[in-house]
């Protein structure tokens, strides 16, 4: 064989290799339940006291009230965390509940007021780590309205979400793109004629 | 037919206003194309430029708009835009061992040291991947424009032999 054949072949097998040893952890992009599009990190508070109340089953006034100046209140269309509406449960990892794998923790699930969809929604949970309480959110379309402009410096969501995002939709876009123009060349020019 | 009926007619009016506004279509793609914050993008910043080339075309002629954009041009835009798209995720994911998913670890890149991971990574979606989808478009426009008008010239030769 010829010296360019067999690098040709050892490229190809390279590329094989190493688009398998990327494409192989691929989890992150539209799996709900990776970490990283699942929750987005909210606050710490001090946890003296907190926790009994957590236990009872009653969010503590601290915590309601920092969530609320976040911007999480009636005037944005959260749901409110009116006492009634929502429900405190602790929950181990991994279990599976209300539609989505649990983190573990204390899990506050809200009732949204749907009609047709009456349930309880999980939105926070809360996690006791060294005599700290961290209150973590959940939801997918939230981070990437709140961390795009953190995460990729551009102040465009829909900019950020083609072309970082979803990165490889607009590859294989602009794939088609290149190969409708090939597919004209080859229909049209009939005569050699450049 | 013969070859003055074919030719095209000159007028200064239509000339002097392409060759005007040539310029200022081009810069009005570029900003298009690369402004992030706006309501832009890649394919309409490539999609304006293209009208440019278009619009000289038209009113010059297939023969000097070879001269504005030769095929060897055309052809490279039309892959260059691609393996720049795909150079940067590549370089990303390659830079970072393989940890990054698509742009968001380009770790080791230049523009990390000034402007940070998040900088690099606008930096990139501005000026690598923008750049790009719109490379492709504006020489995929151009280039199937000038096949159809070619034809045309081709079977008005066929119809005259």
């Amino acid at each position: 064989m010829k010296p360019l054949t067999i690098s040709g072949f050892i490229t190809a097998i390279l590329l094989i290799a190493l688009s398998i040893y990327v494409v192989e952890d691929l989890p992150a992009f539209g799996d709900e339940n990776s970490p990283v599009n699942k929750y987005v990190k909210l606050f710490n508070v001090d946890a003296d006291g907190l926790v009994e109340s957590l236990n009872a089953g009653i969010l503590p006034l601290q915590i309601k009230i920092k969530i609320e100046d976040m911007g999480f209140n009636k005037e944005e269309n959260y749901p409110t965390l009116e006492e009634g509406n929502y429900r405190i449960e602790w929950s181990e990892k991994g279990s599976f509940e209300g539609g989505r794998l649990s983190e573990g923790g204390w899990d506050v699930l809200i009732n949204e007021g749907e009609i047709f969809y009456n349930e309880l929604i999980r939105y926070y949970f809360i996690k006791e780590e060294n005599r700290n309480l961290t209150v973590y959110r959940y939801n997918f379309p939230v981070r990437i309205n709140e961390l795009t402009e953190e995460e990729t410096a551009t102040i465009n969501i829909v900019t950020a979400g083609l072309a970082d995002y979803r990165g490889y939709d607009t590859m294989g876009e602009e794939t088609v793109i290149l190969t409708g123009a090939i597919g004209v060349i080859l229909l049209l020019r009939r005569r050699g004629r450049l | 037919m013969t070859q003055e009926k074919r030719a095209y007619k000159r007028d200064v009016v239509i000339e002097v206003t392409a060759s005007l506004m040539f310029p200022f279509i081009l810069l009005f793609g570029l900003y298009v194309m690369m402004g992030t914050g706006g309501t832009g993008g890649g394919f309409q910043g490539g999609t304006i430029l293209a009208t440019g080339f278009i619009l000289y075309i038209t009113v010059f002629g297939t023969d000097k708009g070879r001269e504005k954009m030769p095929e060897s041009v055309n052809v490279f835009f039309k892959s260059f835009g691609l393996f720049l798209y795909n150079g940067a995720g590549w370089l990303c994911i390659l830079f970072s061992l393989a940890t990054a998913q698509w742009l968001n670890m380009p770790a080791f890149w230049p523009v990390t040291e000034f402007t940070g991971i998040a900088g690099a990574r606008g930096f990139l979606i501005a000026y690598m991947i923008s750049v790009g989808i719109g490379l492709t478009v504006m020489a995929s426009f151009v280039s199937q424009y000038f096949d159809l008008s070619m034809k045309e010239d081709d079977e008005m030769d066929g119809d005259e032999g």
